[in-house]
């Protein structure tokens, strides 16, 4: 912006202060008004909310309906498709323990996998710990509601985010080859991941989805509400579809994506 | 113990255990808590900054490593570089925007060195003179560009 333009703009003055208060005011009312991840809701309690951004939500909320029961909100702080994807996820695997042993094993071997790439042992470590921790809350005996209070305390939760993070991070970089073309600006993938990947509050995109889906090799599914069309459009994200053996892969779960913004979905 | 001073605690014991080239924690500067630290850091050989020495003053929050540290240079030698303002405030992303809760003072001292050594000509950031009138004394109040990783 042309600051001449702004007649009362003063040059001496320092305004940084001010702009910065009002970002963490924004984020404070946030935190207060939004749970982590919120308890389950139909659409009818959700529909006014969300078509106060776009009319045409109303309609593809009417089509949602017909193929979902409900919906859990996630905070709009950021690190919502971290948290929905860990949520849903987790929460599947109450139900299956087959997948979980899997799961553990691989969410085990990690913390070596991010070590050989650079990562501090000792920063990965206290986030690989509770990542572990909040996992295994899976099994003694796991329970939905174990997990709704796990991911709405801040020192479990958050710390869950950042491993989530560090794991986007670390298959980025391994397979950066794959990926260094799909990145905007003149970044390299190592760049890319220390800005737009492991920082708390940044958004993620279709690259984060893959990589997180690929890293873990869980397929979900993704229910895309924007403003085009009239109904959702779904789009499964595999992680096996590049490999000889493929089965068709039941998504293990699925998220609602509205511009900017994860929250989970459950089918009928 | 905070998770705060749990954390603080493990990268201190690290950072004095196995200290990088050039850095190095002034233990006798360390308040109880932890929330407070400086540390030495000496310019690398064959650069610019060859032999000099310099202190980097560490704030830590309660929410630490969830908000970045607070650093910026101190004491009376501060390096003159295009990212360094004469009052000791750095610009460098990772002190702000690209903070992430997987770096360390370890990580962020490297950073700084790393800084230094690729300048090729010591002068003060260009609008340093205003800055230095109008800034908030905490860097971390300060919405910094970003624009030129090269030096």
């Amino acid at each position: 912006m042309d600051q001449n333009a702004d007649a009362s703009f003063d040059p001496s003055k320092n305004y940084d202060e001010d702009t910065l208060a009002q970002q963490r005011e924004i984020e404070k009312e946030i935190a207060a008004s939004q749970a982590m991840v919120s308890q389950l809701h139909t659409f009818d309690e959700i529909v006014e909310e969300y078509s106060q951004e776009d009319a045409i939500y109303r309609q593809k909320i009417e089509d949602l309906k017909s193929r979902f029961k409900n919906l859990r909100k996630t905070r709009g702080d950021g690190n919502c498709f971290y948290r929905a994807f860990g949520f849903a996820y987790l929460e599947k695997l109450l139900n299956d323990g087959k997948e979980y042993k899997r799961f553990l094993d691989i969410a085990q071997k990690s913390k070596d996998e991010l070590i050989g790439l650079g990562f501090p042992q000792f920063t990965l470590e206290d986030f690989h710990d509770t990542f572990m921790d909040v996992v295994k809350m899976v099994e003694n005996p796991g329970t939905v509601d174990g997990l709704f209070q796990a991911f709405n305390d801040a020192g479990l939760s958050d710390y869950f985010v950042v491993y989530l993070r560090l794991l986007v991070s670390g298959h980025l970089q391994q397979n950066a080859d794959s990926y260094v073309y799909f990145i905007d600006g003149e970044r390299s993938v190592k760049e890319f991941c220390s800005q737009e990947v492991e920082p708390m509050g940044k958004e993620s995109d279709h690259i984060h989805i893959v990589s997180l889906t690929k890293a873990l090799q869980i397929a979900i599914c993704v229910e895309y509400m924007d403003r085009e069309g009239e109904k959702c459009n779904s789009f499964k994200f595999n992680p096996f579809e590049s490999l000889a053996d493929d089965t068709d892969t039941a998504p293990a779960f699925t998220l609602l994506y509205r511009p900017g913004h994860y929250d989970i979905l459950y089918p009928l | 113990m905070t998770s705060m001073e749990k954390r603080l605690q493990k990268e201190l014991q690290a950072m004095t255990k196995d200290p990088p080239a050039g850095v190095s924690v002034n233990t006798n500067s360390l308040t109880s808590t932890l929330s407070e630290w400086i540390v030495d850091i000496e310019g690398a050989p064959n650069t610019l900054y060859e032999g000099e020495r310099f202190q980097l003053g560490f704030k830590f929050t309660s929410r630490y490593p969830f908000d970045s540290p607070q650093v910026m240079f101190i004491g009376p030698n501060i390096p003159v570089h295009p990212h360094v303002y004469s009052n000791g405030h750095i610009c460098l992303s990772i002190l702000t925007e690209d903070w992430s809760p997987a770096l360390s003072v370890q990580s962020v001292c490297l950073s700084i060195v790393s800084m230094l050594s690729s300048c090729k000509e010591k002068k003060l950031p260009p609008d340093n003179a205003i800055y230095v009138r109008t800034c908030s004394k905490d860097p971390k109040k300060t919405r910094w560009w970003y624009h030129d990783n090269s030096v």
